[in-house]
């Protein structure tokens, strides 16, 4: 249990910096693939920014569980391990919910493929970090 | 007999003359009354980081009037307008959603823009004059003075054209701009109100 909160954390704190520093440099110097994002299904208010950015922190504590209870069927080196973890989180989970997010809501394919590039480079570096930490 | 008509014509006399009266005692003398054509509009310029928008109210659609009076030093300008904010088009269905929902339609389903006074009485020629004048703005239930630059002329068909601009920030009526991505994708607070006045004089 302290084993999966550790590396739990230690993965949010470093998504926390990778996910939203690579967002904010994303806006930064690609803003047009953004303005889809001006859109009413974003929410606008701000009434719900501090569950966004606890995001990383949900996730990482998730995939910290996931990687305790099956570590042992990923073999190789740390980055080989967090490589297959986060392609195995990806074709699990993510796919079959962006697949139904295009189906059902109006956003366009370009926006679907970033969202699941996002969570599977958020998974593999997840992964390589419970390689270390949590061999 | 006598002493009751007399009675009679006072008991007329003084209720009609009070309904006439205050309304003479208003117009001022040299006071000259401008009818806002309903072809006058108002355009709003603002910025996100990420790109740029204009909305527009293209067609006011009445016809309110502006006196404009002198009175000692000061020249008054009286009247108003009323802006429904339902008819705010950003060209962009999306942008037009926020900017409603910014400006808290449901609650406030009007804008209003009052005028105070001018700088100086305007000469209206077919010349630019700039001159400025004081108004209010009530957007959201808060109202707010600001000076205001104006261009006004008047063409070939007597028609006056009063152009004004001023820069607001959503924050001056205790607006919250819109934001996206926990803030990452954000409207900056400045916004750019240009408004064209087609009038025309009436006795």
């Amino acid at each position: 249990m302290k084993k999966i909160l550790i590396s739990g954390l230690i993965a949010s704190c470093i998504l926390f910096v990778v996910s939203y520093g690579g967002l904010f440099l994303a806006i930064r110097f690609f803003p047009r693939l953004f303005i889809e994002y001006n859109g009413p299904l974003f929410n606008s208010d701000g009434s719900r920014d501090t569950l966004f950015y606890m995001h990383p922190f949900i996730i990482s504590f998730a995939l910290s569980w996931f990687w305790d209870r099956f570590k042992g069927l990923f073999k190789g080196v740390s980055i080989l391990r967090g490589l297959e973890f986060g392609f195995v989180y990806s074709i699990i989970a993510l796919l079959p919910v962006m697949w139904i997010s295009f189906s059902a809501l109006d956003i366009t394919l370009p926006i679907v493929i970033s969202w699941f590039l996002y969570g599977l480079v958020q998974a593999i570096i997840a992964g390589v970090v419970f390689a270390k930490v949590n061999p | 007999m006598r002493y009751k008509n007399i009675l009679w014509i006072y008991l007329l006399f003084v209720p009609l003359t009070s309904f006439v009266l205050p309304a003479q005692l208003n117009r001022q003398p040299g006071a000259k009354r401008w009818v806002i054509n309903e072809n006058s509009s108002l355009c709003v310029n603002g910025t996100t980081n990420i790109n740029k928008f204009a909305c527009e109210i293209l067609a006011y659609g009445k016809t309110d009037t502006l006196t404009v009076s002198k009175s000692n030093k000061e020249i008054g300008l009286s009247g108003s307008m009323g802006l429904d904010v339902k008819n705010f088009d950003c060209h962009n269905s999306i942008m037009t959603h926020d900017l409603r929902k910014t400006l808290k339609e449901p609650q406030y389903p009007m804008l209003h823009i009052r005028f105070l006074s001018l700088s100086k009485m305007p000469e209206l020629s077919s010349r630019p004059e700039l001159i400025t004048g004081m108004v209010e703005i009530e957007i959201a239930g808060v109202s707010k003075r600001f000076e205001v630059n104006y261009q006004i002329t008047r063409d070939d068909q007597k028609l006056i054209h009063l152009l004004g601009a001023r820069d607001i920030n959503f924050s001056d009526f205790n607006l919250i701009p819109p934001r996206k991505l926990g803030g990452m994708i954000r409207t900056n607070d400045k916004l750019s109100v240009d408004f064209r006045l087609n009038m025309k004089t009436i006795d």
